[in-house]
Parts: structure tokens; C-alpha cells; sequence
């Protein structure tokens, strides 16, 4: 039986202690508690499986998700195979799949002035929606957006147009800021040689 | 050995390392107990400092052997205060980690193997559970979760990358773990 002196910790501060904004003090003070604590020795191991699984799932690029370029120097420093299309408003682009990209990544361009936040719609030629994310955050002054997928998931996609639309968040219909066209060729093998 | 090992198990830590102190009969129950609960909490401190598995598993390892030893040796002051001289034990020798590998092998040259295979990932999540609970938060939620445990970046950073402050983004995290944590308990009890 471990014994307690000190009030425990939350498990958002426990699962805190693996971030990198962290005060010393603050560090310290879990860790007194922790080796005296055993309940909380298994929160901040079960704090710690889930922010181990979060970098598993971003290393195995299975997240779909608007990212910064700092995430994908991340992705790159880990050798995760990253195919970039780069699109200005309006533009069609030829795209594919190859079979060993792990991560695809559109830079989507555009104006952004005076949005805060967007809505991002895709759709297929057919009219089924493929994707829809709400409220993705825009930094003033940005004039690109980067949307990664995993590159399974467009793998699998039918080949053919697919429009994604961005619009201002919380004025749908016909606050429309950008669409942009894929015109997507499927999913490629390399030749062997 | 069955209740032996139970009524060891119900020991506070302070009685648990005078038993080792005492070399009695139970000596060798109470180490491997002391062990199972220190080992997985000195791993922790590792992974967090040495940000390495295999290192903090070293780490535990070596912590480990030390204390048994000093232990057994009857040079710890306060059994009572095992928690805190383990604490301080990691601390150090995490220090010398960075500097040297070559303890491990005089150590383990003279004492048992004191790291189980448990200790090491027991209760790891796997993809196929965490997936639909990472895509069921929302989309800014992700973002903030990306880019703090994999990009590794600040409140501070992502406020500035996103156009939030430091305090919205913690704020965020902390909705978006919440979110996960529950996802994946009723993802395990389905």
C-alpha cells in the first residue's frame, strides 16, 4: 500500500506532465505525488498510453486532420512517405495515390482576410459527400490551409472529380471562400523492376 | 507463499523496504513487490525525461538495482521515506544516463533481472481503438492533440499556429483528452 501526503492530480494535469509547456515546479510536484500515489502512478500511465497512441497514429499518418508545417517537419523527420498537391482557388489538379505514400497533403490557397475559423466540404463527382470538418481554426494574416489525409483513405476513393469547398464558419450556404477540384486518377503501383 | 504474498502485497511502502532492510524469510517476496509497484513509476519518470522507451527502461532497471542494494546493504535512512529516496535515486541516475551505459552491465553482472516484461507497454492502445475516438473530436480538437504529443509543440506555439492564446488551447486539450479518454472506455466496454 502506497501511501498518499499530497491532493491528487486531475488526469488532464497528469496527461499536462507529457506535454512540453510544463512549468518545473509543476513537473516536480507530479512526480513527489506520483511515486508516493499509486492510483495516480496508473493514471499517469493510462495518460501517458493515450498521448503514446496519438504520436502512434500521427507516425502511422491514420488521422485525417488541418495540420501546420511544424507537424509535417514532424512527419518528415519520421520518414513518413508525404505526397503534396498544392491548389489555388478555382484550380483543378490532376492527383493520385501511389502505393507507398503514407500521408496526402493539399495546400489549399487562398483569402482568407477576416475569417476566423472555416467549414471544409468534399464531395465526389457523384454528389456523395466524402468528408466534412467544422470550425477548423484560420491565424490571421494565413493564406493557406493544409489538409492532411491518410493516403488509404484516398486510395480508395473512385476515380473522378472530387470539389472540396471552404466557407467561413457559421454562415452556410453561400459564404463560399475557395473550392477547389481534384481530379483524382486512383491509386498507382510503382513498376518493378 | 500464496498468503505470504498477499499479506506482503497489503504492506505500506515504508514497511515493505524494511523487510528488505531485515533480510527476514520474506526479504526476497518484498523486493519483487517493491519492484512491481516502483518499477512502472520510474519508467514513467524516464519516459518523460529520457523521452525514449528503451532508455527508460534501462533507467527502471538500474533504479531498481540500486535501491535493492542499498537496501539490502541498510544504507537507506528512512525506509519510511522509500517513495522519495526512489524519486531521487531516478533523478540521478537518469543524469548519468546521458552520460554512461556502462553501470548497467556491471550491475546487472551482480544482481538479478528486476524489469518484467509487464512494466513495458501492458496496457498499450492500439490503432484500430484510438482511430474513431481521434476522428470523433473535433476538428480544432485534433489539431491542438497533434501538434502538442506529436509535433511536440507549446500551448504557446499552437495558440500562435492556430490564432488562439495559450490558456484556449490547454482549454481545448483538456476537452479533447477528456473526449478520448471516455471514447475509448465505452469503446472497451462494448
Amino acid at each position: 500500500m502506497t501511501n498518499v501526503r499530497t491532493t491528487c492530480p486531475s488526469f488532464t494535469e497528469l496527461a499536462d506532465y507529457w506535454t512540453s509547456d510544463i512549468p518545473d515546479a509543476e513537473i516536480e510536484r507530479i512526480e513527489t505525488h506520483v511515486f508516493e500515489c499509486a492510483g495516480c502512478a496508473q493514471l499517469l500511465a493510462d495518460a501517458e498510453q493515450l498521448t503514446a497512441a496519438i504520436r502512434g497514429i500521427a507516425q502511422d499518418g491514420h488521422f485525417q486532420a488541418f495540420v501546420t508545417d511544424g507537424l509535417l517537419n514532424q512527419l518528415a523527420r519520421d520518414d513518413v512517405r508525404v505526397r503534396t498537391y498544392a491548389l489555388d482557388p478555382g484550380e483543378t489538379i490532376r492527383c493520385s495515390a501511389w502505393a507507398d505514400d503514407e500521408v496526402l497533403v493539399a495546400r489549399l490557397r487562398g483569402n482568407f482576410s477576416g475569417v476566423t475559423a472555416v467549414d471544409a466540404e468534399m464531395r465526389l463527382d457523384s454528389g456523395e459527400q466524402f468528408g466534412h470538418s467544422v470550425d477548423v481554426p484560420v491565424r490571421e494574416g494565413t493564406t493557406e490551409l493544409v489538409l492532411a489525409l491518410p493516403a488509404t483513405m484516398v486510395r480508395s476513393v473512385p476515380v473522378g472529380l472530387m470539389r472540396l469547398t471552404l466557407r467561413a464558419s457559421g454562415a452556410p450556404g453561400t459564404n463560399v471562400i475557395a473550392e477547389y477540384l481534384f481530379d483524382h486518377e486512383g491509386a498507382h503501383e510503382r513498376p518493378s523492376h | 507463499m500464496g498468503s505470504e504474498a498477499a499479506s506482503i502485497a497489503t504492506l505500506a511502502d515504508g514497511a515493505l523496504a524494511r523487510v528488505v532492510c531485515d533480510r527476514s524469510a520474506d526479504a526476497a517476496a518484498a523486493e519483487t513487490e517493491l519492484c512491481r509497484r516502483f518499477g512502472p513509476r520510474v519508467r514513467l519518470y524516464g519516459l518523460k525525461h529520457l523521452r525514449d522507451r528503451a532508455a527508460a527502461d534501462d533507467l527502471a532497471q538500474q533504479v531498481l538495482l540500486i535501491v535493492i542494494e542499498r537496501l539490502r546493504a541498510g544504507e537507506v535512512r528512512d525506509p519510511d521515506q522509500i517513495a522519495s529516496f526512489i524519486l531521487s535515486s531516478s533523478r540521478m541516475v537518469a543524469g548519468s544516463l546521458r552520460r554512461t551505459s556502462a553501470r548497467r552491465e556491471q550491475l546487472q553482472a551482480r544482481y538479478m533481472d528486476y524489469a518484467p516484461a509487464t512494466w513495458t507497454d501492458e496496457h498499450a492502445i492500439d490503432a484500430a481503438r484510438i482511430a474513431p475516438c481521434l476522428a470523433a473530436v473535433s476538428e480544432r480538437e485534433r489539431t491542438i492533440l497533434l501538434l502538442t504529443f506529436y509535433a511536440e509543440k507549446s500551448s504557446s506555439d499552437v495558440g500562435r499556429a492556430l490564432g488562439m492564446t495559450a490558456v484556449a488551447v490547454r482549454v481545448a486539450r483538456h476537452r479533447a483528452l477528456a473526449s478520448m479518454r471516455a471514447c475509448l472506455e465505452n469503446r472497451r466496454r462494448a
